[in-house]
């Protein structure tokens, strides 16, 4: 039983450091239409410029997270405005090669400006080491990711349901033509969603730079994950994206303690098998 | 319109596809001179090539993207090796017949699968086929080698007479004569009934099913054909290379030849061949000078192609051309 | 125009000329290795160890120049590996091929090596099967097997009794496997659970539970040198094994020296075995290192591969000083069969039957020096180990 409770609470800190990069992907999925594989690269952005803050300018955890949150913001926001909104109600198939041609350009700066090697983000002394839990230790700052998962769901939600924003927001993404003529300014909430959502990936980025190490091919080599997690979750609903980076957490988890030697087999078989029952995703609107 | 012109409309497109091959064994030949001591990577770039056309059939022609390609490519390459390696099947057009039928089942599963979703859903699964089918080869390794790699494909040579040696001239041949054959039978699917069927579907697939056409099974069925080119490739790869990696069934090859193919342009088979060797001969220029800022050149070329010639290179250009030659057709026929 | 065509026509010639000259005496040597990616630092630890040996050395042989052609494999990909290997042969005309990183890349390179008649020098991939694949493959670097096996002798003296071997699902991390648990067993040790994980895993928690698990007194890893293991050594720390005093055992790839700054304290106290240490103390490792460290640029990021990667040049010059410059595989390898001399990380010799390299495997123990900086301490050594995995019928 004791296993099952750890096993849970590993599970738990994958499902929430993926929640809170995954979710900004579900929203502006759901909300602009766009199938941006770049958002990972956002993620490793505010990965590169905390580790940069931190290592480089000396400044402290805090301060290295608002800083790299705020310039990923700023590289994001003329990307969005130059390149991305010309792909917007563009085919599929375009937008996916914009937004991984943007991903390789990405990479490629990133291996220039920082070099090949993993990037560390090191932890203030808080978060450091192991945390007794009873039955077993775990590391600290695998708890300040559940607790961030936690938090920004929280707030997210909040946002969505209980502010005027949430409610323009909600009206754009149900039928952006009618949310228009009524008078909501669906350009400013696209442009506001967005920075949102590149502002989480990265602080997910950072917070969850100790399992998901920085280096430049992460954008590549996790942005899979988030697709699955949107596309298992349902492009555009937050509890769909909490319920599938929970579920996707516990399979990869579980699925690494009982048949380490089948890694990611298991994974992409649920993946399979989910999407084929739920094409929509589980929690996911049916788009016209 | 009159029967002499009627005639001419029929010949036209014949006209072009002999042309088009004539094309293709003129740039083929002059590799061979041009090129004596880089026949090895010609003949690489010609199973890549048999790769982005295959991709070419299902996207360029079906409208469905897919990041899962190379699972197709790699079923084919490994088939040959296992074949060669563990039952003896040395003959190398054998082997090319058992990378064909393996390609083609390889695609019927993945067309099978994939069309169980829709929109993003789709892409995700064809980006879980191809790590699926990584993962299986990686853990088979007593079949594939594993992570080692499938090494020690010795075919036999060719017709009992010409060898597969160091320098890669029969590969080489073996390559462009399956290229040719290749081309010329989809060029005729492509203009046939299904093929028209095909290409309807991409541009609207509600109308086709209210015509009373299966989409799904049209879908599957260009999946499996996609994927016998895409083993005749893979196999070509073992055959030339006498070693299959890892690599031939990663997401990386996939997302290259989306890439090759993009550059070239979809929907024609010819833009798929001209954006496989552009890419590769580049990336071998490029990379010599330095590796990590080719990713740069092919993202930034790709968003370039994306904004201002989605029709890639040989789209667009096939597209000045049409333009010239309407402009030139209607002096000639004013002058007239 | 009539000017500029017949001045250009006659730069083609005298540039022709001066080429041919230039190519009569110059030996060409092929190195594929890591240049770029993830492994960027490995492959830079290659032309280090070459660079500071032709510095050391001089760049003639004779009346011979050598030339060093790099290529770039990222990753194992033994399909390129090779394409890249048949190109320097028929474009370049190497008439030696060394380095390697990954085994993928250095097997699938052996069938050509005949026909080619080119030697192969193994600086890095570590696989005890690539030199029974071909009898023109001389390795100068070790196998996982050389540095695995003398840990388990350590494991025993220090009366641990039974251990959870936790191994990246690859070639060398089987290899390493199956070398500590045959050597463990032997000594009367008891494997108590065996993990493979993907070489891509990154969260290692659901791992270690399971080593708490199987009420092990000590835990065998391997990952391969770079990104992982410091997930790993961080993760074992963090989940509290450390703390429970289940101990950490590992050949040195987990404690490579460019990877100490960035495992810090979380490593301190680790038992390593391995075939070199930067630290050695010798005056052949002191010169190599100061040459080493003066070609690669940043100290910190000197490391083993350069020392594959020296020893590897030292036996390709005693080839060509053997063949005369002539290309001549069998001959070359022939003469190095059975050479034996002072390596920085301490004495060595080629083994005229396996032609793989016979060294001294050190116990080393991550400590820190006066200046602050972390580094592999050898506290023990194990004389002239050969390569057990070849016998075990690998």
């Amino acid at each position: 039983m004791q296993t099952v409770f750890s096993v849970a609470i590993d599970a738990l800190a994958y499902g929430m450091v993926l929640f809170v990069i995954s979710i900004g992907l579900s929203v502006t999925m759901g909300l602009m239409r766009v199938v941006n594989l770049a958002h990972g690269a956002f993620a490793m952005i505010g990965g590169y410029i905390a580790s940069h803050a931190t290592h480089a300018m000396g400044l402290g955890y805090g301060a290295a997270i608002l800083l790299a949150v705020a310039g990923t913001v700023a590289i994001a926001v003329p990307v969005e405005r130059l390149l991305i909104r010309r792909v917007y109600g563009a085919p599929e198939l375009t937008q996916v090669l914009m937004t991984i041609g943007l991903t390789f350009c990405i990479i490629g700066i990133a291996n220039y400006a920082f070099g090949p090697t993993l990037k560390t983000i090191p932890l203030p002394e808080a978060l450091r080491g192991p945390v007794d839990l009873g039955f077993r230790s775990i590391a600290a700052h695998k708890l300040f990711a559940i607790a961030c998962g936690a938090a920004a769901a929280l707030a997210l939600w909040l946002l969505v349901e209980k502010t005027a924003f949430g409610v323009r927001l909600r009206a754009s993404v149900d039928n952006a033509a009618m949310a228009a003529a009524l008078g909501v300014r669906t350009r400013r909430v696209y442009a506001l969603s967005f920075a949102i959502a590149v502002g989480l990936a990265a602080f997910g980025g950072i917070v969850g730079a100790e399992l998901l190490p920085i280096e430049p091919y992460y954008a590549l080599r996790y942005m899979v994950t988030f697709l699955v997690v949107v596309s298992v979750g349902g492009a555009g609903s937050i509890p769909g994206a909490l319920v599938a980076c929970l579920l996707l957490g516990a399979v990869d988890t579980a699925g690494r303690y009982l048949a380490p030697e089948y890694g990611e087999f298991f994974f992409y078989l649920a993946v399979i098998a989910i999407v084929s029952i739920f094409p929509d995703g589980l929690l996911g609107r049916r788009r016209r | 319109m009159t029967g002499r012109r009627r005639k001419a409309a029929a010949l036209n497109p014949l006209l072009r596809d002999v042309a088009g091959l004539a094309a293709i064994v003129a740039v083929a030949v002059a590799g061979y001179w041009l090129f004596p001591d880089n026949l090895a990577l010609l003949t690489r770039i010609i199973a890549m090539a048999l790769l982005v056309v295959s991709l070419d059939l299902v996207t360029g022609y079906c409208g469905v993207a897919t990041l899962g390609h190379a699972a197709l490519f790699g079923a084919g390459a490994y088939a040959a090796g296992i074949g060669a390696v563990h039952f003896g099947v040395t003959d190398p057009v054998a082997m090319v017949a058992v990378g064909l039928v393996a390609g083609a089942l390889a695609g019927l599963v993945a067309g099978v699968v994939m069309l169980r979703g829709r929109g993003l859903g789709q892409l995700v699964l064809s980006i879980a086929i191809v790590y699926l089918f990584h993962e299986a080869a990686n853990k088979a390794s007593r079949w594939t080698g594993g992570s080692d790699g499938l090494a020690g494909i010795a075919p036999d040579p060719l017709l009992g007479l010409f060898g597969f040696d160091l320098w890669g001239r029969t590969a080489y041949v073996f390559g462009v004569v399956l290229l040719v054959v290749v081309v010329a039978l989809l060029r005729v699917l492509v203009r046939s009934p299904f093929g028209m069927l095909c290409r309807g579907i991409r541009q609207d697939p509600v109308r086709v099913a209210a015509m009373g056409a299966s989409v799904d099974a049209a879908l599957v069925r260009m999946f499996a054909i996609s994927g016998a080119v895409a083993g005749v490739g893979g196999a070509l790869n073992a055959v030339s290379t006498q070693v299959v990696g890892l690599d031939s069934l990663s997401f990386t090859t996939s997302a290259e030849a989306l890439v090759m193919l993009v550059l070239g342009g979809a929907g024609s088979l010819y833009g798929g061949l001209v954006g496989a060797l552009a890419f590769m001969w580049f990336e071998d220029f490029v990379s010599s000078v330095n590796p990590f800022h080719w990713l740069t050149v092919v993202g930034a070329l790709l968003i370039a192609v994306v904004l201002f010639a989605p029709a890639g290179l040989y789209g667009t250009a096939a597209r000045l051309l049409g333009r010239l030659g309407a402009w030139l057709g209607a002096r000639l026929g004013a002058r007239r | 125009m009539k000017t500029i065509l017949r001045s250009a026509a006659a730069a083609m010639v005298l540039g022709g000329v001066l080429c041919g000259a230039a190519a009569a005496g110059t030996i060409k040597v092929g190195v594929i290795g890591p240049f770029s990616g993830p492994f960027a630092l490995q492959g830079k630890n290659f032309k280090a160890g070459i660079d500071a040996y032709m510095a050391l050395n001089g760049a003639t042989v004779g009346d011979d120049d050598v030339e060093i052609v790099y290529r770039d494999v990222p990753q194992a990909d033994p399909a390129q590996s090779r394409a890249l290997a048949q190109e320097l042969v028929v474009r370049e005309g190497v008439q030696y091929l060394a380095g390697f990183y990954f085994t993928p890349d250095a097997m699938a390179v052996t069938p050509l090596l005949e026909q080619a008649n080119v030697p192969l020098v193994v600086m890095n991939a570590a696989t005890s099967a690539i030199v029974a694949q071909s009898p023109y493959v001389v390795r100068t670097s070790f196998t996982m097997w050389q540095t695995s096996a003398p840990m388990a002798r350590v494991a025993r003296e220090r009366g641990v009794g039974k251990v959870v071997t936790v191994v990246s699902d690859y070639g060398p991390g089987v290899d390493s496997e199956t070398a500590f648990a045959t050597t463990f067993a032997a000594e009367g040790g008891e494997i108590v659970d065996s993990i493979r994980m993907p070489l891509s895993t990154t969260d290692f928690s659901p791992i270690m539970q399971r080593v708490r698990d199987s009420g092990a007194d000590a835990v065998f890893a391997f990952l391969p040198s770079g990104p992982t293991t410091l997930g790993f050594v961080k993760s074992y720390d963090d989940n509290g094994l450390k703390a429970a005093g289940i101990r950490l055992l590992a050949p040195g790839d987990l404690t490579q020296e460019s990877d100490l700054p960035a495992l810090g304290d979380a490593a301190l106290g680790m038992l390593t075995t391995y075939h070199y240490a930067v630290s050695h103390d010798s005056d052949v490792n002191r010169a190599f290192v100061a040459a080493a460290r003066a070609a690669i640029g940043n100290p910190a990021e000197l490391s083993f591969p350069a020392v594959g990667a020296y020893d590897g040049m030292h036996v390709i010059y005693r080839m060509i000083e053997a063949t005369g410059g002539a290309q001549d595989a069998a001959k070359a390898v022939e003469a190095v069969k059975g050479m034996a001399w002072e390596s920085p990380r301490g004495p060595v010799s080629i083994d005229p039957e396996s032609r793989h390299i016979t060294q001294n495997i050190y116990l080393r123990e991550v400590a820190r020096a006066d200046d602050g900086t972390y580094y592999n301490k050898e506290i023990a050594v194990f004389e002239n180990q050969g390569d057990p995995g070849l016998k075990a019928g690998r």
